[in-house]
């Protein structure tokens, strides 16, 4: 009934059309480079050198301004198209993917121009070696000014934060762990191709590269699946630990004074990029299966750090009575 | 779980801690098969010495309530829950009758004679 305009829609629509925007106006910018110099460079462009000062590579000029576009358009397109609707995390991404890759793309398309102006063929065309470092630092400012700008604070979410009561003169403490059988159905396989790949190089059955490859990727990702298959959360009057693997190692501590709030969140794998640890829009969450996460907001950090345990609504209570109390 | 101790309680520390697993256990806290913390991670969330949670834990497991297996831990044993309970009104029924001056003679002759 209501014709009223939603402000939040309104906001996604302006940021859409500001992104294709300035996806556009970087395609623009590859594009007419090369033409803007038309007049003072050769029929064909170096476009690739190999390490050494004479190019070994070159294109037209119609295909030297047109493929870095093509190639700019594709991978926007690809990264911005919306997957799935339930996937906050993967937003800030975007930026901190896009906005290096358009700084290099630029950066490298107007080296090759000033490489070939004035020649009057591509193979007397010399790149600069310093321009590779002219393009890739400002690439590394671009993503890092991406991310600063990307990563901003989460809200913090408006309802009131659960409180156990919390009897003077009684001691609480609640423990909960969570396990991915899956995980720790790789890290297993993966350790048992280590070992005979391992073996295979002791008993000298073959000495080969790849071999030695094999062995190392699958020791780490035993390792790696190893220790983040399963972890154990504890809340008492210390405050938070959350410690990871069968050994109880690595270990995070926070101390109820370093803890701003605690809360319960329903998280899914795909918000937060698949399992075990993972870095995301949503901040640190050590995902083993869909369902319950303890989320907890460090104090004077920006983004929070969760864990998927059993009965996480109870450890978020207990934690914020243990910080009013401190 | 959720594990309550309380600091006015005057009881030895070993049996605080049986009650305290005890109770979590009767509360459904943790169901027959769960893994129990381990006794240094208890140990230190309590802030008792691991011997002393150790002497409690063993208590558990005498009574029937837990079962230690190599390699699995401690875990909560089968029917834990309802024993628990009974446990539980068991000491109470002590503890009152003691009050009352019977001993634990006298109640076990007075739940003989009951029929």
């Amino acid at each position: 009934m209501t014709n009223g305009h939603d402000p939040k829609s309104g906001r996604t629509r302006a940021a859409l059309w500001g992104g294709a925007g300035c996806a556009a106006a970087v395609a623009a910018l590859l594009v007419s480079l090369p033409w803007a110099a038309h007049d003072r460079l050769p029929d064909r462009l170096a476009t690739h050198w190999s390490g050494g000062d004479t190019p070994d590579g070159s294109a037209p000029l119609w295909a030297a301004s047109l493929f870095p576009a093509g190639v700019w358009l594709l991978i926007a397109l690809a990264v911005s198209v919306r997957w799935r609707r339930s996937w906050p995390a993967v937003r800030p991404w975007r930026l901190i993917a896009l906005a290096p890759l358009a700084t290099l793309l630029v950066g490298a398309q107007a080296s090759i121009v000033r490489a070939n102006l004035d020649r009057t063929d591509w193979h007397e065309a010399r790149e600069p070696a310093l321009d590779v470092v002219l393009i890739l630092v400002p690439a590394v400012i671009a993503g890092v000014v991406a991310w600063r700008w990307s990563t901003r604070p989460t809200p913090t979410p408006v309802t009131a934060a659960p409180e156990l009561n919390l009897p003077e003169g009684e001691r609480l403490v609640w423990f909960s762990r969570a396990a991915n059988p899956w995980l720790q159905l790789t890290a297993a396989l993966a350790g048992l191709v280590s070992v005979g790949a391992l073996v295979a190089l002791a008993v000298g059955l073959s000495g080969s590269a790849a071999l030695w490859l094999v062995c190392a990727a699958c020791g780490v990702t035993a390792l790696a699946g190893a220790v983040f298959s399963s972890a154990q959360a504890k809340v008492s009057e210390a405050g938070l630990e959350v410690s990871f693997g069968p050994l109880g190692w690595p270990v995070r501590r926070w101390s109820p004074a370093a803890i701003e709030s605690a809360r319960a969140e329903h998280r899914l794998p795909s918000q937060v990029g698949g399992w075990g640890y993972r870095l995301s829009g949503l901040g640190t969450t050590v995902m083993l299966r869909a369902g319950d996460c303890l989320v907890v907001r460090p104090r004077g950090r920006r983004t929070d750090f969760a864990v998927s345990v059993d009965d996480a609504e109870r450890g978020a209570s207990l934690l914020n009575a243990l910080l009013r109390r401190a | 779980m959720l594990l309550r101790l309380d600091k006015s309680d005057t009881r030895p520390l070993h049996e605080q801690v049986a009650a305290a697993i005890r109770r979590a256990v009767a509360e459904g806290e943790c169901r027959a098969g769960d893994r129990l913390p381990s006794a240094r991670d208890l140990s230190t969330a309590l802030d008792i010495n691991v011997n002393t949670v150790l002497r409690g834990l063993r208590e558990l497991r005498d009574e029937g309530l837990l079962e230690f297996r190599r390699g699995r831990g401690i875990t909560v044993a089968e029917g834990a829950d309802g024993r628990s309970g009974l446990q539980i009104r068991v000491r109470e029924l002590i503890a009152e009758a003691s009050r009352l001056g019977y001993s634990r003679t006298d109640l076990i002759e007075m739940i003989r004679g009951t029929t």
